[in-house]
């Protein structure tokens, strides 16, 4: 009897699905850096292309526009996947600059979905606010499969759920739900632990009692592992040599959290780094949740910051709402440079080659595109992508989507959707269309001359008895 | 020489930044229950500061009230992370409203801290602007390098100076000259409509220095409006903070900035000039106090018709032991100046509204 228990649980842990692999892009950012860079080999340029779709959705205040892409090769081709407000997930043709499908589901789409490989063929895996997980043929859109992480009731409130992660065979994914009803009151971050052939749910545990970051996966001396971040500043490793994650370690953040980990571990290094509201940078043993150092910024970072090698060196490279992009050696966070641009940086960097040279692509608050030189943090040029479709920004707690790269030699393209609700691909060794814009202040002063004119034209009203 | 200003203006900006950056003694801030209770203890705090005007012994009240009003200095600024401002406590006291049921532990830090100014007020009086609001001390203090002025144009009726003028129109040209660079380095946001009050106060500091008999009674009735502006933008999820909201935040923001140091430059001007004519809270806290059990009381038996407690109120509450219950801080240095004790502050819980 003994020995059918061990039989079965060694089956319950058994890695691999037969059929099954990671795939381009297994994760938010793709890779537990973070550097969000898919690399192609084709002698096929992909052209400029400003993508847009006019739903009947209404953007509410505060949503995303759109989510972070995701990049894979469907059919020997690039091809973006991408998200919004619009409760549709977008798959865009790269190299032809068209629409390959489009998929709706019940809610908006704030995150990216990732892209894993099924007997050999690629499967986009998303997580949709409407509690659902959808797998759908990156190359058709056909639905595989859905799952409903949680049984849908009239009481549930909005949920916030994140990019799925594929690792070991599982696709694990995070979400926050919350009842206010009296009788069935409450608030949980969950972490779902699926299977990616079929979506039956293999477990599920609570990381947090409010919202969360998407899942991170990565290796500690060959143990995969799992770092999660909530909202209200806890960050947890778990162990996935089972199932069931099992609790590592923990740290407190000393602020909200509102991006992911971005981890390094390769070349016996096992850096993890994460970033507050209370401005500071900090990075721990991804072993063991010590902290190694800690630097602080002039204002928030409110998403994940990236790492990639310079020169050999590991460097931390992350985008502060000081209007500030820092370059940081991972191994002791000693200040390698700061660059100034003209706003807040709001998204994630991507760090990539090109024509051999590392390159840092942000997004800023002044609307703009900024590509950076990574290693000395020059400005090599920006592109302005519009002016949101809500004008009255709340700049410190919204999280909108970053831009990730088709790594393509001298045919390199950025993909982004931008919160003036159009996605952007530009080639970035070649000239785009889109230029830097200097900024108008006339709105500005338009608007301090309309308050002063109000204030006297009220003055006769206040001295009314 | 226009390079050489911008560059001296970008350094000193970028040392103000990174002097900025992290103001903060604690190092934890609102976590809940998976962390630290640090800004949790805000409320305790506040609770304390609160109940410590009935407290303190009437011999050096007024330094036991110099010495609360630090302390609210010290936990507002160094302490809290969160914008609990004369803007923030009425967005925020929304805000956690509509997080009851999803997030229970921001709902009570939220509605808490309002919940309490609001209830002692209610009880002891609106002694949170006499006693706490770091703001209502910041110019208190700042005014008290121009009171002896401030003073004899009080007691001559308020006539026009051409240096008190002056004094104004300086202050409006380091808002424009200063708002001109902003313009061009900064973007703003919702979020820097501080921007907008502090010209506004730079306006009213103009008309009241032109004629304050005429302009300073009807001019307090803007505190109203700013009440229902930032009532109203609560409720349309703009997030909207007050000209000293540098203070409250964490991060650094340079609008916020600009705004604090009008209100400072204007309160060497006009005694309590933010509290008088556009702080929104003062409102709320004018109308829960109308109900409240501790009073200020005069007993004309005993009033010699002196004028010291008129001299002394920094914000013109009290004429001959006459209190306009809307304006007064509950400072009670009137009470504590008077020479017969015709001011007497006492409790009456069958007192009625009003």
């Amino acid at each position: 009897m003994r020995l059918i228990r061990l039989i079965v649980c060694a089956g319950l842990t058994t890695g691999v699905p037969d059929g099954w692999a990671s795939g381009d892009w297994p994760a938010a950012r793709r890779s537990p850096a973070g550097d969000a860079a898919l690399v192609w080999s084709s002698p096929i340029a992909i052209p400029e292309w400003h993508y847009q779709w006019k739903s009947k959705r209404r953007y509410r205040p505060g949503q995303t526009v759109w989510a972070s892409p995701a990049l894979a090769m469907v059919e020997g081709r690039p091809v973006a996947f991408i998200g919004g407000y619009d409760q549709t997930l977008h798959a865009l043709d790269l190299a032809n600059s068209r629409v390959l499908w489009r998929r709706m589901t019940n809610a908006d789409i704030g995150a990216p979905p990732v892209v894993g490989l099924l007997a050999g063929r690629p499967v986009v895996f998303l997580a949709s606010n409407d509690r659902t997980l959808y797998a759908l043929d990156a190359a058709t859109g056909i639905t595989l499969w859905t799952r409903e992480l949680e049984p849908s009731r009239p009481t549930l409130g909005e949920a916030e759920m994140t990019a799925p992660l594929l690792m070991e065979g599982r696709l694990y994914v995070a979400g926050f739900v919350f009842d206010r009803s009296l009788a069935r009151n409450e608030q949980r971050g969950w972490l779902y632990v699926l299977d990616p052939a079929n979506g039956s749910l293999r477990a599920r545990m609570e990381v947090s009692q409010g919202y969360v970051s998407e899942p991170i996966g990565f290796y500690v001396d060959g143990t995969p592992c799992l770092a999660i971040a909530a909202r209200k500043g806890l960050l947890q490793c778990f162990s996935l040599e089972s199932e069931v994650p099992r609790l590592r370690w923990r740290y407190q953040m000393p602020h909200e959290v509102m991006g992911a980990p971005a981890v390094w571990s390769e070349g016996g290094q096992r850096i993890l780094v994460l970033g507050s509201k209370f401005g500071n940078l900090i990075a721990l043993d991804a072993g063991e949740g010590r902290e190694l150092w800690k630097r602080m910024a002039g204002n928030w970072f409110d998403n994940s910051a990236c790492i990639g090698l310079l020169d050999g060196t590991p460097v931390v490279f992350a985008g502060s709402h000081d209007y500030r992009v820092y370059a940081l050696r991972a191994a002791d966070g000693h200040l390698l440079w700061r660059r100034a641009l003209g706003g807040e940086i709001y998204s994630a960097p991507a760090f990539f080659n090109l024509e051999g040279q590392p390159h840092l692509l942000v997004a800023g608050l002044d609307n703009h595109l900024h590509l950076l030189d990574a290693r000395t943090g020059r400005m090599v040029t920006s592109y302005y992508t519009g002016r949101p479709i809500w004008d009255k920004l709340n700049k410190g707690e919204n999280r909108w989507g970053s831009p990730v790269v088709v790594d393509a030699g001298p045919h390199t393209v950025l993909v982004h959707g931008s919160f003036n609700d159009t996605v952007y691909i530009l080639p970035l060794a070649r000239p785009a269309t889109l230029q830097a814009r200097a900024r108008s202040v006339r709105g500005l002063w338009i608007n301090l001359a309309v308050a002063a004119l109000l204030f006297f034209a009220s003055l006769p009203l206040l001295r009314r008895p | 020489m226009t390079d050489a200003i911008g560059a001296i203006l970008e350094r000193l900006e970028t040392w103000i930044s990174d002097a900025t950056g992290n103001i903060k003694i604690v190092e934890r801030a609102l976590l809940g229950m998976e962390g630290s209770y640090v800004e949790l203890l805000t409320i305790l705090a506040l609770g304390l500061l609160a109940i410590l005007p009935i407290l303190v012994p009437r011999r050096h009240r007024q330094r036991w009230r110099t010495f609360n009003q630090a302390l609210g200095v010290v936990v507002f600024i160094f302490v809290v992370f969160t914008c609990l401002g004369v803007f923030g406590m009425i967005r925020n006291f929304h805000r956690g409203l509509s997080e009851i049921g999803r997030e229970n532990i921001v709902a009570l830090y939220y509605c808490s801290v309002p919940a309490v100014i609001l209830t002692t007020s209610m009880l002891f009086g609106p002694a949170f602007c006499g006693w706490i609001c770091p703001t209502g001390a910041l110019q208190e203090w700042i005014g008290a390098l121009t009171r002896p002025w401030n003073d004899r144009r009080k007691a001559q009726g308020w006539p026009f100076s051409r240096w008190a003028l002056a004094g104004a129109l300086a202050i409006a040209a380091v808002f424009a000259l200063w708002m001109i660079r902003l313009s061009v380095t900064r973007l703003f946001f919702i979020e820097d409509a501080s921007i907008y009050w502090s010209e506004i106060l730079v306006l009213i500091t103009i008309l009241a220095t032109l004629n304050m008999t005429r302009w300073d009674r009807p001019l307090r009735r803007l505190r109203w409006v700013s009440f229902a502006l930032v009532t109203a933008a609560s409720f349309l999820s703009l997030r909207v903070t007050s000209p000293v909201h540098l203070g409250f935040a964490k991060v650094y923001d340079p609008a916020s900035l600009l705004s604090t140091v009008m209100v400072i430059m204007a309160a060497l001007l006009i005694p309590h000039v933010w509290c008088r004519y556009l702080c929104p809270w003062r409102s709320a806290i004018a109308w829960a106090g109308r109900c409240s059990v501790r009073t200020i009381v005069h007993d004309p038996s005993q009033c010699l018709s002196c004028g010291a407690c008129d001299r002394v109120c920094g914000v013109e509450a009290i004429h001959n032991g006459r209190i306009e219950p809307d304006e007064c801080h509950f400072c009670l240095k009137c009470v504590d100046r008077c020479p017969r004790g015709a001011l007497t502050v006492k409790d009456d819980w069958n007192r009625p509204c009003g």
